[in-house]
Parts: C-alpha cells; structure tokens; sequence
C-alpha cells in the first residue's frame, strides 16, 4: 500500500471517527478536530459500537482510545482494518499499557499518541496518519525496538522479521525524542527516506503478525473461509 | 473434632464417598462369591444367602444415602453400623459354630471407611473397635490371621479419618488462598478502571491548561507530574502481578547501592529503576516493554550512571532541559541512551574536571561503566549530546 492511494481529494475534508468511552474526552477530541476543518462522520463509546457504525461511515481516520468497553481497541483496529485496509488508526491512548499498545500497531494501526499531547499535536498526527504516514512517540519506537529484540531470539520461530541496521539506528533516534526533520539532517538523509525506513519497521512487524496468525488459524483448523478477511 | 462444613471439606468428602460406594460394590461381589462357594459347609444355607440378600439391599440403600450430604446424619451411619454388626452377629448362626470366614468377610470395610470419612480419626477409631471386638468376640478360637484382620480394622479406621481430615483442611486452605487471588484480582481491576479515568483526567487538565495561557501553566505542570507518578504506580504494580522480584518497582530509592533490601545476586528490573526516572522534569523513559532484569549490582550501577548523565544535563543545560533516557534489552547486554538538546559538551572540559580533582562525569559515568565491563560512548555537539551507555548482563 502506497501513500498515494489514501492522499485527500482536494477541496473534500478529511473523515474521520472518534472512539472513546469518556464522553469529555470524545467531545473534546470532536471539537478539536472540527475546527481543524475535519469531517467527524462518527462517534462511538465502545468496541462494539465502533465496529458496527465503520461501515456506514466509511471514516479515512479513525481515532481511537485503547481502554474501551469489548470489543477491546485491539480488536477494534483488527476488524476495521479487514473491512477498509484503506483506513488509517491513529491510537489516542492515556494509560500507555505497553502491552496494548504494541498489539494495536501490530494488528494495523500506523500512529500512536498519549492523550497529553497537545490540539495541534493530535490534529497534525490525524493529518499524516491520514498521508499513510506512521506517527510515532519515542515511545512506541521504544516498544517496537523491544519487540524487535524478542523475535530475534530462536525461540520465536521461523522467519523472524529483521530491522535493518538504518532502520534500528533512526528508531534509536525516533526513541531518544528526535524528530523525523532532526533524523533526516543527522543522517543527511530526505525526511521522505526517514519517513519510510520507520513505515517499514510498522509494515514488518504488522506483515509477520498476519502471517503468525495465519499460521494459527491452519495449525486449528480454522483456514476454511480465505476469501473472506473477517473469518 | 469439630467437623466443619467449609465447601472444600464437603467436596473432599463427597469424592471420598462416591469411592467408597465403588468400593462397597466390589465388597460386595466378593461377599456373594466367598459365600456361595462356601455353602454347601453352612448350617443354614438359607440364612447365609438371607443375609447377604440383605447386604445387597443396605449397600443399595447407603449407595444413595452417601450421596447427599443432608442425609450423611447419625441415622444413617447408626443403621450402617448396626447393619455390619447384624450380618457379623449372624455369621455363627448361619454358618456354623466352627465358621472360618463371616457372612460380610470384608464388606464391613466399607460400613468402617464411612465413619472414618465422615467422622475423621475419631470416626474411624470407634468403628474400628467395635468391628474388630465383635469379631473377636464371635470367634471360638483367635487364630493369628483372625487377630491380624482386627488390629487392621482398629489401625485403618483412624489412619483413614486422619487423611481425610488432612485432606479437608487443604482443601479448605486451597480455597481461602483462591479466594483470596480472586479477591485481589478484582480489586486490581477496580484499580484500573480508577486509574485509567484519573490518568484521562490528568491528561484532559493538562491539554486545557496549555490552551488557557500562562497562569493556567502550573496546572497543567502539576497534572503532568500527577500523571507520572500514576503511571509509575501502575507500572509497579504491573511489576509485582508479573512476579518481577520484590524491590524492582522502583518506589524505594531508584539508584545507588541502597538496593541492599535485595538479596545479593537477585535479579533487579533495570526497566523499573529506569522509569522512576521519569518523576523528574522534562525527563522520558522509553522503555522496551515488559522487565530487563540484571543482576542487582549492574541495574543500580548502570542507574547510577544514567541519573549522573541526566544531573549533568540539569547542570549545563538547565533544570527544565528536555532529556530522553532509552533502555534496550540487548539479550547478552543491556544499553541505555540519554540524550539531551543542550549546547554539547565543549571539548577538554571532561577532562579539565578531572585534572582539577572533580567527581566529574569521567569517573560518575564512565567509571561506573567501565567498572561493570562496559562501554560508554559520547557524541556531542551543537545539535546536543547522546551517551550510549551499554554494559554486559553478567558482570565478568
């Protein structure tokens, strides 16, 4: 998937959903995306909500907290990403569970923001999550560095996804705090290039998930359906 | 003995029960072939096969009074007993004064086993006694076998009251120690959902407080350091639910060799000591993600080293200045960055710290480093400074 297939139609404002179990946090977070001139096409309080009003709203970004009523947010991202591979999930997360948050960027999500951050933060994440772009924190480059270094034991299994040395040394960057502008003149590269070398990171890890749950799924028996994404 | 009713005493007993009604079965079958094979030796045939006809009945009729703990009274275990006694009682009559083995032979094991069950060791040993001195009793002459056959009666019935006691006690303590998991595990998850609508709020304060202005600035700082220290606490407990080693959550002094609460050579959660870090201002820990451990003495060190980087940053670049701490699980090492966006370290001044005698950075580093077998790498300059601290897991 390329960045240029989820680029905005000129003139047409950017869709986008908000799922988040505190109304405070909903509101504010629909409001500020409004006044930033986004459409927000829908709200939802839980997981079950979210996943049955995606289709209808068909949204391009679809923001979501990670602590919301089953379905989790993990599942949440799974299951509309098989809908429309085409959406983006930005993570607004204020607990930071580690753990959850890593499972949402392996099931497809491509940005993570803690709720701390500020208007313009959230409303430039949505707008390169929307660009295909992945948005880390130092953070989550922190968190995906780590999971990198736990399937490079042997006991993970065969076909372990690898980071290149360029691409462990600029999320070693992304995870001191450095931007992607500052990485790029560190290492007298474009931003451009920066910008990939961290998608592949995402896209590796996300790539090997599919295939461990594919593996999964035929070691139990449950391969019957390959035509449709959600069996 | 007080017999308590404690859930896990009845389901101990009720198993032990539906045993013993497979038990009175093969008994049973047993009685019926030791008595048609010895028959045709029987005074009154008819009263042997009588007898037995009404064992098989009472063995039908205990079968469901066991099987329901209200009707495991005094009547039914008085009738059990009274029942064996009566067969036992009619052995001479039936088989002759001369008889070798009696009408039940080892039925009444199962009229024993009951009491036992029920009645624990002092169960056991009542009906053990009074089996084995009807036996006795009856007999014209006590043959060896006869008196090894009642001492086992007299020795089986306690030994039998006393593992079921044993076994109902573990049972009861297996169930207050589950209860209590249980317990905690629902407190833990109240906890959450508390702390996660705290940590929303703290985040919410501090997002607003920045859109207010200036005079709302302290707000927003003071949520900010409320919702590390929560996020710390949380991270601590996490720590503890995972059964990281006790001291690894970093609440007690995060640094220095103050870690003696710890037993020597007891791993240490370098990813806990770390976050701590995090408390102080315009510091980020980013961690990798579940715990690093390292023995005690590298974790605190390696701590040491890193809070020596952040104290100079504060130093030179000033108490607010923005610090980023990375730890990274390297399997054979582990390796810390800090990296500052001050000015950079100008050249010689590490070392004009040392000539002039100073505890500078040369020896509260790279000293530390260099103690512990590892490596400490600087690079710094107008865009600011990173050290690269790595150091081996196993000190060499």
């Amino acid at each position: 998937m390329t960045a240029q297939e989820t680029l905005q139609v000129p003139g047409e404002a950017l869709r986008v959903m908000v799922v988040d179990d505190h109304p405070m946090w909903r509101d504010a977070v629909e409001r500020d995306l409004a006044a930033a001139g986004f459409t927000v096409v829908a709200v939802a309080a839980t997981g079950a909500e979210a996943v049955a009003r995606f289709p209808a709203a068909r949204p391009q970004v679809v923001v979501l907290d990670l602590q919301i009523p089953p379905p989790s947010g993990v599942e949440v991202t799974g299951q509309v990403l098989a809908h429309d591979p085409s959406a983006r999930v930005l993570i607004l997360s204020a607990s930071g569970e580690q753990d959850d948050v890593l499972a949402a960027v392996k099931a497809g999500a491509t940005g993570y923001l803690v709720k701390s951050a500020s208007r313009e933060e959230l409303v430039d994440a949505v707008r390169r999550v929307a660009r295909g772009e992945a948005v880390f924190t130092a953070g989550l480059a922190g968190l995906v560095l780590g999971e990198y270094r736990r399937l490079s034991e042997p006991a993970a299994g065969p076909e372990r996804p690898q980071l290149t040395e360029r691409e462990t040394e600029v999320l070693r960057m992304v995870a001191t705090g450095l931007s992607a502008r500052q990485i790029a003149d560190r290492l007298v590269l474009s931003h451009r290039t920066v910008q990939n070398h961290v998608q592949n990171t995402l896209r590796k890890l996300q790539l090997h998930n599919r295939v461990e749950l594919t593996r999964w799924a035929i070691e139990q028996g449950l391969d019957g359906e390959p035509d449709d994404p959600r069996a | 003995m007080a017999v308590s009713r404690a859930a896990g005493s009845l389901a101990v007993e009720g198993r032990l029960l539906r045993a013993l009604a497979g038990l009175r079965l093969v008994v049973l079958l047993n009685a019926w072939g030791v008595g048609l094979w010895t028959l045709d030796g029987a005074e009154r045939p008819a009263g042997v096969i009588a007898c037995l006809v009404l064992m098989t009945a009472w063995t039908g009729v205990a079968t469901w009074g066991y099987a329901s703990p209200a009707r495991r009274g005094p009547v039914l275990l008085g009738v059990d007993l009274a029942v064996a006694l009566g067969v036992l009682l009619a052995g001479p009559w039936a088989k002759g004064p001369d008889f070798v083995a009696t009408v039940p032979g080892f039925w009444i094991m199962a009229v024993l086993f009951a009491w036992a069950i029920h009645l624990r060791t002092a169960g056991g040993l009542v009906a053990g006694v009074v089996l084995a001195g009807v036996d006795l009793a009856l007999r014209p002459d006590v043959t060896l076998t006869v008196y090894g056959n009642a001492f086992l009666l007299v020795v089986g019935g306690p030994v039998v009251g006393y593992l079921t006691g044993s076994l109902q006690q573990m049972a009861d303590e297996r169930d207050r120690a589950e209860r209590s998991a249980a317990t905690a595990a629902e407190r833990a998850r109240l906890a959450r959902a508390v702390h996660d609508g705290t940590l929303q709020v703290l985040a919410l304060v501090q997002r607003r407080a920045g859109e207010l202005g200036p005079h709302a600035a302290d707000l927003g700082r003071l949520a900010g350091e409320q919702e590390r220290g929560l996020r710390r606490l949380i991270r601590a407990q996490d720590a503890v639910a995972a059964g990281a080693p006790p001291g690894a959550d970093g609440a007690q002094g995060p640094y220095g060799p103050d870690g003696a609460v710890l037993a020597p050579g007891e791993p240490v959660d370098v990813a806990a000591l770390l976050a701590s870090l995090g408390a102080r201002p315009g510091v980020e820990v980013v961690l990798p993600g579940g715990s690093v451990p390292a023995p005690p003495v590298t974790a605190h060190e390696l701590v040491a080293a890193v809070v020596a980087c952040l104290d100079n940053v504060a130093r030179h670049v000033g108490d607010d200045a923005r610090a980023w701490v990375l730890l990274e699980d390297l399997g054979a090492e582990v390796a810390v960055s800090v990296r500052d966006e001050g000015p950079g370290i100008p050249e010689g001044r590490l070392d004009d710290a040392a000539a002039q005698g100073r505890l500078g950075v040369r020896e509260s580093v790279c000293g530390r480093v260099a103690d512990l077998g590892g490596t400490a790498t600087l690079d710094t300059g107008r865009h600011g400074t990173t050290w690269r601290l790595a150091v081996p897991r196993e000190h060499p």
